[in-house]
């Protein structure tokens, strides 16, 4: 949910305008829209790299998974992970707010992954290398975007 | 409720993909914009019950609508429809501001027509107080702002019709 629903969804439950406070946020969220795309470009187009560097340094560190067995359809499905969650740090780039990476990739991730024999604690580490790779793309500014986001991944998938 | 930005991204992650080329411009775009539907938003907020005052004296307070027999006759019935008004604005504004049409159909839309009917309120009448107040609200927040408001009076409009 962007800030500008969200602040929407807020004045409208009490029936008035939204204040001077909320319309200056919205205002400032505006104001930083290119720069969001423009981080957000960059890693849409060099998804194809962050998910293969991120599994080479994956699999160095954690030799021992599915994705590294030799199973072809194993190494499919979790570079289709890696690309996927890449996806949804953009997506939450863009709307600078955690809830699409939370609705659509965090919610029931460590349930799904258990259920399909994944070590999560594998999941987490993977997490870990894209985001090092994404990070190593982006200037100092443009990391610390980015960052928070999958930062949120690794700790919404973290075994307790 | 959506706005500009989540429904693009809704729509690109149901097929999996990244936002294309034509997202990322209309995005671009919206976001320049940004400043513009901030301040309509300001001043609309600041100007409501004068923007409807103006709109129903345009356009339904000198007509058979507010002589008895009328549907504004009554003061109850006259406050009820200056009341529907001042939703239709702050709808509009807060479409406006996300830049999506989705919380008119969510919060005005669905059902209104049949509830306008049932209670006897006549649509026509509705829609010219709709258009007054387009009117009404361009001149207020300018033309380039005025236009922009515009798209979601007419789409409530469209809707009543």
């Amino acid at each position: 949910m962007s800030i500008v629903t969200r602040s929407i969804a807020i004045a409208d439950r009490e029936a008035r305008y939204l204040n001077p406070g909320e319309l200056n946020a919205i205002n400032e969220y505006f104001t930083q829209g290119s720069d969001r795309l423009r981080i957000a470009t960059i890693l849409m187009a060099n998804e194809r790299y962050i998910v293969e560097r991120g599994s080479q340094r994956f699999w160095q560190r954690c030799p021992v998974t599915p994705s590294n067995s030799g199973n072809p359809i194993y190494r499919a499905s979790c570079q289709r992970d890696q690309s996927w969650y890449v996806r949804l740090v953009s997506y939450a780039v863009i709307v600078g707010d955690i809830t699409p990476i939370e609705k659509i990739g965090v919610k029931g991730g460590k349930e799904m992954y258990n259920s399909l024999g994944v070590p999560l604690r594998n999941v987490v580490e993977c997490m870990s290398c894209l985001k090092e790779v994404a990070l190593d793309l982006l200037s100092l500014d443009d990391a610390a975007e980015v960052a928070p986001y999958f930062d949120y991944i690794i700790q919404g998938l973290t075994p307790q | 409720m959506q706005d500009a930005i989540t429904s693009l991204i809704n729509a690109s992650d149901v097929q999996g993909r990244y936002l294309d080329n034509a997202g990322v411009e209309k995005l671009r775009a919206y976001f320049q914009s940004g400043e513009l539907r901030s301040r309509a938003a300001t001043t609309i907020s600041a100007n409501s019950s004068s923007i409807v005052t103006q709109a129903v004296a345009k356009s339904l307070m000198y007509t058979d609508i507010t002589a008895p027999g009328g549907n504004m006759y009554t003061c109850r019935r006259y406050a009820a429809c200056i009341r529907d008004l001042d939703y239709f604005l702050r709808y509009a504004t807060y479409a406006m501001l996300a830049g999506d049409p989705s919380i008119l159909d969510e919060r005005i839309l669905n059902g209104l027509r049949e509830t306008y009917n049932s209670l006897g309120v006549p649509i026509g009448g509705t829609i010219r107080a709709i258009q007054a107040m387009k009117e009404v609200t361009a001149d207020l927040v300018g033309a380039e702002a005025g236009k922009e408001m515009g798209v979601y009076f007419d789409y409530i409009c469209s809707g009543l019709s």
